[in-house]
């Protein structure tokens, strides 16, 4: 029997220079473990930031196993219409009283070092459709205690920049300058 | 390197458990492989990679023969999922959302490794498309950002 061949994946090319290394990664030792219940009525993100750095978690991996939530809102990405990007996330979409099926999330930090939360999902909007994207955590609301395993990521940082091939804000790991003032030592390369 | 670390919180059966083989497909696998985690490792996956050859070369840059997947989100420029009749689906992007994902990596007889990826993908309207990511067909489009957790089975 032949099968149907695969299609050809598209190369696409983005604006900006491509930085050589096309994997970065860094390792811990051993995974650390927190079990969360993620609270209601405040927004996801507080939720979730506050505890974590309250364990000493500044930077994790968190799986969210579902729940209801108040008020769920969400991007997709789509082509950037004006050309300066490959894509972009949309506008903000509302989901209403949405019960999450799923999802995941990474904790990191942005400019001046402030907490940031990355989170997709997939879940089930008020009108009982089901759908999925990059959850906007800073004004998504829990409407119940929604439970979360987290791992942390110890001996590295995770931090949140604009990327000059993309230019597009995305995490990517840092391992931690020795002293201070020294520079940071870039992930490991594949 | 091999994690250093302690393995094997419970021993196995002395013969492991076996399939009793009634169906055939099963007969001869372990059902049952005791062990502990070990190492976690977090990577960035660039544009134009591919997903699931993008996770198993990171094992080999790790030093990781067995992992699980535990956190993964980014996006992919089209999906590509395998259907159950051997064809696949193709979801046009750019970009497609990977919303959730469940996967791990083994090594096969021949040394080398594989990821095994299912999970939902959703497209540039927001609408969900399940099943098992196609190796070499699921460029990554912006970002793919992966936790993955090594696994270290005990030794008979």
């Amino acid at each position: 029997m032949t099968l149907p061949p695969l299609p050809r994946p598209r190369t696409l090319v983005h604006p900006g220079p491509a930085r050589p290394v096309r994997i970065e990664h860094l390792h811990a030792e051993s995974g650390r473990h927190a079990r969360l219940a993620l609270a209601p009525g405040r927004t996801l993100h507080d939720a979730l930031v506050e505890p974590l750095l309250a364990l000493g978690m500044p930077c994790a991996s968190l799986t969210i196993l579902g729940g209801r939530l108040e008020r769920l809102w969400y991007c997709v990405a789509e082509p950037d219409p004006s050309g300066a990007r490959v894509a972009m996330y949309g506008p903000a979409r509302d989901a209403g009283a949405a019960t999450l099926i799923f999802g995941n999330a990474t904790l990191g930090r942005g400019p001046h070092g402030r907490p940031m939360v990355h989170c997709h999902a997939t879940f089930v909007r008020a009108d009982g459709e089901v759908r999925g994207g990059h959850v906007v955590v800073d004004r998504s609301i829990a409407a119940e205690p929604l439970p979360a395993l987290v791992t942390s990521l110890d001996g590295f940082e995770l931090r949140i920049a604009v990327d000059e091939e993309t230019r597009m804000p995305l995490m990517r790991p840092f391992a931690p300058a020795r002293r201070r003032g020294a520079p940071r030592e870039a992930a490991h390369a594949v | 390197m091999p994690s250093k670390r302690p393995q094997a919180a419970l021993p196995l059966p002395p013969e492991g458990i076996e399939s009793p083989g009634g169906a055939g497909s099963t007969r001869g696998i372990r059902l049952v492989e005791s062990g502990a985690m070990g190492r976690v490792a977090y990577a960035r996956i660039a544009p134009n990679e591919d997903l699931v050859q993008g996770i198993e070369k990171l094992c080999v840059a790790e030093g990781f023969r067995h992992a699980f997947v535990r956190g993964a989100l980014g996006s992919l420029v089209d999906a590509c999922l395998a259907t159950a009749d051997g064809g696949c689906r193709a979801i046009a992007g750019p970009a497609i959302e990977v919303v959730s994902l469940a996967g791990e990596v083994r090594p096969q007889p021949d040394g080398s490794l594989r990821a095994a990826l299912t999970g939902v993908v959703a497209d540039t309207d927001g609408r969900v498309h399940g099943g098992p990511f196609v190796a070499g067909a699921n460029p990554v489009c912006v970002t793919f950002e992966v936790t993955l957790e090594e696994w270290l089975p005990a030794t008979s």
